[in-house]
């Protein structure tokens, strides 16, 4: 049985440093009812576990890969991915060539970009190089369930 | 020990990691990660962060005793710890991370020294504390099941 740690409702009562309780965004939130697929290209496994972890709770199909090279392969060798998020600095093909490859490749799925902090330039340059969307680390679901949401719809209203 | 005490005891020991700073709400999202389909995926995360965080600060170890000090790799360096201990919910260490950004792009090494000892005891802290409290957690579950 899975170590339970306290529950939401646990929180009614144990108010995080003091602060008004709130209903909380959850990964477990989204209910998807189409099927949506996503690549995640990070360089750092740990950091990946966890972008793929909250993608798998989401109810998305995952894959990920540590670096842009493998990334560009992949989706040059014909994979499709609804969602692709992918992290700043990569190592041997950094995040920003990597995204304008896969754009090039002609690929048009939403792009968001991650990395631990981003200057006002490194998130233009990111932006410009092909992203649809940045995110600090880690991802939240407060950024990411929208984006899930509309992809969903999307599916939904063909 | 009492089952119910037991309980009492993880969850007060949770309420003060988060009142004390040492973590943040992505630790709650990933403590939802887990399920019966995943029932050990909280151990096996912080496992692998410590793993992690071991080799990142050795590389920015090195990176710091280089002569000359490569500014820019000691940014990736600390740019991917601080990405990964902001994914934990590493709230202190993640604050410590970006006070030795600020010194690392003025180039100042006794600065970017002096915050890394910063970074590593908080990191030595918390992963003190995380142990005891998963510890406490498994106890919990085992006399659950007892």
């Amino acid at each position: 049985m899975a170590p339970a740690f306290p529950s939401g409702d646990d929180w009614t009562n144990f108010g995080i440093g003091g602060r008004p309780n709130y209903k909380r965004f959850s990964f477990r939130d989204i209910v998807l009812r189409n099927r949506l697929t996503a690549l995640v290209v990070d360089g750092v496994n740990f950091c990946r576990m966890v972008e793929e972890g909250f993608l798998r709770a989401c109810g998305v199909e995952t894959q990920g890969v540590d670096n842009g090279d493998a990334a560009v392969e992949l989706i040059a060798s014909g994979a499709k991915f609804d969602l692709i998020v992918i992290d700043m600095y990569l190592p041997i093909l950094d995040g920003l060539e990597t995204t304008r490859r896969i754009r090039a490749m002609g690929t048009r799925c939403k792009m968001v970009g991650v990395s631990a902090s981003f200057s006002e330039r490194d998130g233009q340059a990111f932006l410009a190089a092909g992203v649809d969307a940045l995110s600090e680390k880690p991802l939240s679901p407060e950024i990411l369930v929208p984006i899930l949401r509309e992809l969903d719809g999307q599916y939904s209203s063909i | 020990m009492d089952r119910n005490r037991l309980q009492h005891q993880v969850a007060c020991m949770r309420r003060s990691l988060f009142d004390q700073g040492y973590l943040d709400e992505p630790f709650i999202q990933l403590e939802e990660l887990q399920d019966d389909a995943n029932p050990n995926f909280v151990q096996e995360i912080v496992t692998l962060f410590y793993t992690n965080s071991a080799r990142l600060i050795q590389n920015i170890e090195h990176a710091l005793n280089s002569r000359p000090i490569d500014f820019n790799k000691l940014d990736d360096h600390m740019h991917q710890f601080k990405g990964s201990s902001s994914s934990i919910g590493a709230k202190k260490v993640t604050n410590e991370c970006t006070v030795f950004r600020d010194y690392c792009s003025a180039e100042n090494a006794e600065g970017c020294s002096r915050s890394f000892q910063q970074v590593k005891q908080e990191y030595a802290i918390l992963r003190r504390k995380l142990e005891v409290y998963l510890q406490m957690v498994r106890q919990a579950a085992v006399s659950q099941t007892a």
